[in-house]
């Protein structure tokens, strides 16, 4: 969410090096120092539309709308904040076009994935060939491998099950006779190229 | 039939095959199969409760659901820290305080 | 209410709960943990994904479609991220008894 106003962070100079933190970069232009400021902002306002949806408020103006709307800023606030500690923004370009072919690739494929799921139980006789297969991925440690993780737990006949020793991922399939690395492959690529091929963020 | 009617009749029949899964519990062997059980009794939960609040025209039953799901979530993430921790308690240091000198 | 978003309500529905029910017998009739894990997370978000979207045209909009929306997002999101513990949990048990692979860490 937060990267949507890493936008703004783009044109303000070159693009960064690869930080050596996952946080922002604190020195540099004037500019940066009001980075952090910005993500917060954007966070709370993305957090306080949260809330307004929950609390539902009825029109007309009234002082008591007032009041009421008034209960929802410290909520805000303290979900921002402890959302600015738990997942510190980063800088990064998010691409949009491949972030919607993303999310048509996960809706879809979660059908096809409760389809199969669902084929499977309901014949008379189970058609399972389970097994473990180790997949090295390209995506460093960290949030962008634990969405990879969310992501593929969700398509057909995969749960990533942990890490080796190697770093690959180690996944458990429904059916190891499906080209289960093919499909993982497909949706690595996609991941990488939402986040930026070069993967600024870490 | 009324629409209301047949979400009353969707939300009762999740509402059985959560029942159904929730044997699971009883059979084991494992207290993650357990765990799936209510995870199953979280999502058929927000799944009934979102059918009855609609068939009902009750804007709170969502509220209810909303919180349902958090609930589950929080309830398996708690389980799992709690299989991670590790078997033996580490021994606080003060326990053995020649243990530091000796070396 | 038109007759086809009352049909597509009836369908969308009357699919989540199938999927809810083949959760459910997966859940009752695949062999180990693992795989029972694979049949709760995938066919009841599913299934609940399909009721969400059979109830969007019954309320109204926008607070109680979006309202809805984000009650399944955030299924989601959970369901996403609580398999991969708990399969990390069941995978620790099942290592613990089988010399099939090495542990990984």
């Amino acid at each position: 969410m937060e990267r949507i106003s890493t936008q703004n962070a783009v044109e303000m100079g070159p693009p960064l090096p690869p930080a050596p933190s996952p946080t922002l970069p604190r020195k540099g232009g004037g500019g940066d120092r009001l980075l952090p400021a910005r993500f917060a902002l954007a966070r709370g306002i993305a957090f306080y539309g949260c809330w307004l949806l929950l609390a539902d408020p009825r029109l007309p103006v009234t002082t008591e709308l007032l009041a009421d709307l008034a209960v929802g800023v410290p909520a805000a606030v303290a979900a921002t904040w402890s959302s600015l500690h738990l997942l510190p923004p980063t800088v990064g370009r998010m691409r949009y076009g491949a972030l919607a072919r993303l999310i048509w690739r996960l809706l879809s494929q979660s059908v096809v994935s409760g389809v199969d799921v669902a084929r499977r139980a309901l014949s008379p006789r189970l058609s399972l060939q389970p097994g473990y297969l180790t997949y090295p991925t390209r995506l460093p440690p960290g949030p962008g491998r634990a969405v990879f993780g969310a992501l593929t737990s969700l398509m057909p006949g995969t749960l990533p099950v942990g890490t080796d020793a190697a770093g690959r991922l180690i996944y458990h399939c429904l059916d190891v006779t499906q080209p289960v690395a093919e499909s993982l492959a497909i949706d690595e690529m996609l991941l990488l190229r939402v986040l930026g091929e070069d993967d600024g963020h870490r | 039939m009324d629409i209301a009617d047949f979400l009353l009749a969707a939300a009762v029949f999740v509402l059985a095959t959560v029942a159904l899964g929730l044997t699971r519990i009883l059979r084991g062997p494992s207290d993650v199969d357990r765990m799936m059980a209510a995870q199953l009794l979280g999502t058929g939960g927000v799944a009934a409760l979102l059918l009855l609040g609609v068939a009902t025209d009750m804007n709170a039953i969502t509220d209810l659901a909303l919180v349902l799901a958090l609930l589950a979530a929080f309830a398996s993430v708690a389980l799992v820290a709690d299989a991670r921790r590790p078997e033996p308690e580490p021994v606080p240091d003060d326990a053995h305080p020649e243990g530091k000198t000796r070396t | 209410m038109t007759l086809a978003l009352t049909l597509f309500t009836l369908i969308a529905i009357s699919l989540g709960a199938i999927f809810f029910l083949a959760g459910t017998v997966g859940l009752l009739r695949f062999p180990d943990t693992l795989t029972r894990l694979h049949a709760l997370t995938k066919a009841d978000n599913l299934g609940l994904g399909l009721i969400v979207l059979g109830l969007l045209p019954q309320v109204d909009w926008p607070v109680g479609g979006l309202k809805l929306i984000a009650v399944w997002l955030v299924v989601l999101l959970a369901g996403a991220t609580v398999g991969q513990l708990m399969a990390k949990a069941a995978r620790s048990d099942a290592w613990n008894g089988s010399t099939d692979l090495e542990p990984p860490r």
